[in-house]
């Protein structure tokens, strides 16, 4: 129980951690803030009273504790604060980006293992044969294509010369196979490389080949000894795919013009406003210290020596 | 593993001889000839604004691969120095250094990079921080998980013994243990440096226009995908072949040293 | 003169050493014998001021005992040795640490009376054998002339020959230059042959703490008496009488 508290009380330090990176960062970024909402608020060049009105109205005349604590309180409360430019409760926009990533993410994610498991079994049927090698190469080609290029090639084959799948934008369903499949190939290539290896280490237990010889069933070894052995680079590979899911939907979806997190970040980016900068990036660094977080939790039950060796 | 080395020697070799072997300059503008097909003048045709796309390439090489090169070894300068010193300064330090490495890991390392170079404004020099500052954990985590175990070493004992200062010990008995795996950790990061670089020239984040890089000029290419999709090709299979190369390089160079899967 | 002060070092719950109380005194040698997990190597730490002391003090004519630089020779010789550096490095290291420059004609002696040619120093651990490697890791301990030596189970990665050898070794260099020597081991007979005195630990304590010879002919506890008839059933004690 004691590392659970130790762990749950890291992840709090590295939330607080993340929390004050990203303001000093907004803090300390060129340009000024107020002029740059004046500008995009106004679309124009704001006399100066309207940028110092701004500038009091956002808090950023206080100095950096007043305004760092000005903003981390009402987000603790669950307050993600308005938006610079529109004047809009960030909140409900963050809803509807997620809402658009989810369906993307778990769409890449079914893809990535539909394509790697098979990959990963047929791979390690006869390992250094053909498949085997096979598999390693598509998998090592597949991580070095980045998710950019692919998504375009997608769309250029199946958009532009065949005319089959629609590219841009979510208007219809049809509208997130491209997408997901961008994101899937990404994800396969990378699983099955992991996946791989896990097997191949389960199977090449130095105790299997005598319950073997002791006529265990081989359907009983694969559940019994084996399985148990795989989960654990299958529950690493899940914290590790969630970073790669997220980086991937921020490309993917400004190649698609695809609404979601991703083009929500960048948008607040280009637009210099801060609150939402913010927003996305706390809740992302919730989402993943979470995540981190449990993968951490199951990965000690499922073998105690880890938890011995970081005690 | 040969052919991976040869190949890896052969990118090293066209990064700087890049200039010197470009038919014609990458930064001319030649309206007339724009979006031309390639031919005998122009291999691999010309961009929106008839500007010669090997050429460009070639140039790009430069970019693409020397920045991921400086920003690369800065990780590892910056993630080794903190690793050491997490092994070596004590309970207090190590917590302080492993916290620092976790809240930077607590965020996929391109969508922070992406925030990071898009705060602090486009150009190369934001690009550079940006894909440093996120890119020393890894090193961090290596060099001070060895050095840990380093600590009870017979030699690094006797080391402490003689009175050796914790600068002396890190120095000759820290690195040369930690060498080997921090160059396998280095490949993976040098490989992910080109794909940062690539995806923030992209995203109008990175290195910017008329420079020729090649995730800019995939964002150029993009507009022009119906007319000219050829033109989009290019610069997409450099960065595929460069990663493919440094990955295999750090494969055969793991394989080689007997190592762990580290990198991914 | 080494004093080691009634010192207590808990790790967790279990105490590895209670109320350990020693002394020696320069030219002499101390034998600690035992059997493995008794305490012997935790002893080590606690005089190098590795391991630290839960209560109780140890001292070098009254002060902290690394400032007289102690010397340690280890069990396993070419670990003790870093794989990527010429053993000619690694034994200048006490020198090079104050900044001090070797005396060539110092070195050249301890060289001939270790039996060392110039030509292993220039190799690498991995490329002497165990016992050579032992004589080199002598060799570093003695460069600085350190006052005190410490020995851990010196003798017991080496074959029975190169034991023999390498013990006579020590005890010639330890005449000549007059360190006080700390020698863990759990070989009696190397106690009883090369010490001046025994002291017997047993689950952290000191059972008994008597002079080599009368140990020999007449253990004071049952436990010592043990060890002896012990050490005399294998033969070890044999070659001293």
């Amino acid at each position: 129980m004691r590392t659970v508290a130790g762990l749950v009380l890291r992840a709090v330090v590295v939330l607080t951690g993340t929390a004050l990176a990203t303001f000093s960062l907004l803090w300390h970024a060129p340009g000024d803030p107020a002029l740059a909402i004046a500008e995009a608020r106004y679309a124009a060049i704001p006399p100066a009273e309207v940028v110092e009105l701004i500038r009091a109205e956002a808090g950023l005349d206080a100095g950096f504790w007043p305004a760092f604590l000005g903003w981390i309180t009402p987000l603790l409360q669950g307050d993600f604060g308005q938006s610079m430019v529109t004047g809009r409760d960030i909140w409900p926009e963050l809803l509807t980006a997620f809402s658009y990533t989810v369906p993307l993410a778990l769409a890449g994610l079914m893809i990535g293992l539909g394509l790697s498991l098979p990959l990963a079994y047929a791979a390690t049927r006869r390992p250094g044969g053909w498949r085997d090698r096979s598999a390693v190469a598509l998998a090592s080609i597949g991580a070095a294509i980045p998710a950019y290029w692919l998504g375009l090639l997608l769309i250029l084959l199946f958009a532009v010369q065949l005319g089959w799948l629609p590219a841009m934008g979510a208007r219809s369903p049809a509208h997130v196979i491209l997408p997901a499949l961008t994101l899937g190939l990404g994800v396969a290539a990378a699983l099955t490389r992991i996946l791989r290896s896990g097997i191949l280490e389960a199977r090449n237990q130095p105790f299997l080949p005598a319950i073997q010889r002791r006529g265990v069933a081989s359907r009983d070894i694969a559940r019994d000894h084996i399985a148990p052995h795989a989960a654990i680079p299958v529950v690493t590979v899940f914290g590790l795919e969630l970073a790669f899911l997220l980086e991937g939907a921020v490309m993917v979806e400004v190649i698609f013009a695809r609404p979601g997190l991703g083009s929500f970040l960048v948008s607040a980016i280009e637009t210099r406003d801060f609150p939402k900068v913010q927003a996305v990036v706390m809740l992302t660094a919730v989402l993943f210290v979470t995540v981190n977080l449990v993968t951490d939790l199951i990965y000690r039950r499922l073998d105690p020596r880890i938890a011995d060796r970081h005690a | 593993m040969r052919s991976v080395g040869c190949l890896a020697l052969i990118l090293m070799a066209l990064a700087l001889l890049g200039p010197v072997l470009a038919p014609h300059d990458p930064t001319q503008i030649n309206i007339p000839q724009r979006l031309s097909p390639p031919g005998p003048d122009w291999w691999l045709g010309t961009d929106a604004m008839g500007r010669d796309i090997l050429s460009r390439l070639l140039h790009g090489a430069r970019w693409s691969l020397g920045l991921a090169f400086l920003i690369s070894v800065a990780g590892l300068l910056i993630g080794t120095l903190a690793g050491l010193v997490a092994a070596l300064g004590g309970k207090l330090a190590d917590w302080v250094v492993m916290r620092t490495t976790d809240t930077f890991l607590a965020f996929p390392e391109l969508v922070a990079a992406v925030v990071i170079a898009g705060l602090l404004g486009a150009g190369t020099g934001s690009l550079i921080f940006a894909l440093t500052v996120t890119g020393w954990m890894r090193y961090a985590r290596v060099a001070r998980a060895i050095g840990l175990s380093l600590g009870t070493r017979g030699y690094v004992v006797q080391g402490r013994l003689a009175g050796l200062s914790p600068l002396a010990i890190a120095r000759w008995h820290y690195l040369p243990s930690l060498m080997p795996s921090l160059a396998v950790v280095w490949t993976g990061m040098f490989a992910r440096a080109i794909l940062g670089i690539s995806a923030l020239g992209f995203l109008g984040f990175g290195v910017q226009p008329p420079l020729p890089e090649w995730g800019t000029m995939l964002l150029d290419a993009r507009i022009h995908m119906r007319s000219t999709p050829l033109q989009m090709i290019w610069p997409g299979l450099a960065v595929v072949v460069c990663v493919l190369a440094i990955n295999l390089a750090g494969d055969a160079l793991r394989d080689a040293l007997g190592g762990e899967d580290v990198h991914r | 003169m080494l004093s080691v002060e009634r010192v207590c070092v808990r790790r967790g719950n279990s105490a590895t050493l209670q109320d350990v109380s020693l002394s020696l005194a320069p030219g002499r040698t101390l034998a600690v014998v035992g059997e493995s997990g008794a305490g012997k190597s935790t002893l080590i730490g606690a005089v190098l001021g590795l391991v630290p002391c839960t209560s109780g003090a140890v001292s070098w004519n009254g002060a902290p005992v690394r400032h007289c630089r102690p010397a340690l020779v280890m069990q396993e010789p070419r670990s003790a040795f870093n794989p990527a550096l010429s053993l000619h490095c690694s034994v200048m290291e006490p020198l090079t640490a104050t900044g001090t420059r070797a005396d060539p004609d110092r070195l050249a002696a301890l060289c001939q009376g270790l039996e060392i040619t110039p030509d292993l120093l220039a190799r690498r651990p991995g490329q002497v054998s165990v016992g050579q490697a032992q004589r080199v890791g002598i060799l570093r301990a003695l460069i600085a002339a350190p006052p005190l030596v410490l020995f851990d189970e010196p003798l017991s990665a080496l074959d029975a020959v190169t034991q023999k050898h390498t013990a006579r070794l020590i005890a010639a260099l330890q005449r000549e230059a007059g360190f006080a020597a700390l020698i863990v081991t759990h070989d009696l007979g190397y106690a009883a042959a090369f010490a001046d005195d025994i002291a017997v630990l047993r689950a952290g304590r000191i059972e008994e703490l008597t002079p080599a010879r009368a140990f020999v002919e007449a253990p004071q506890t049952d436990y010592g008496r043990r060890l002896r008839d012990a050490a005399f059933a294998l033969g070890a004690l044999e070659r001293v009488a």
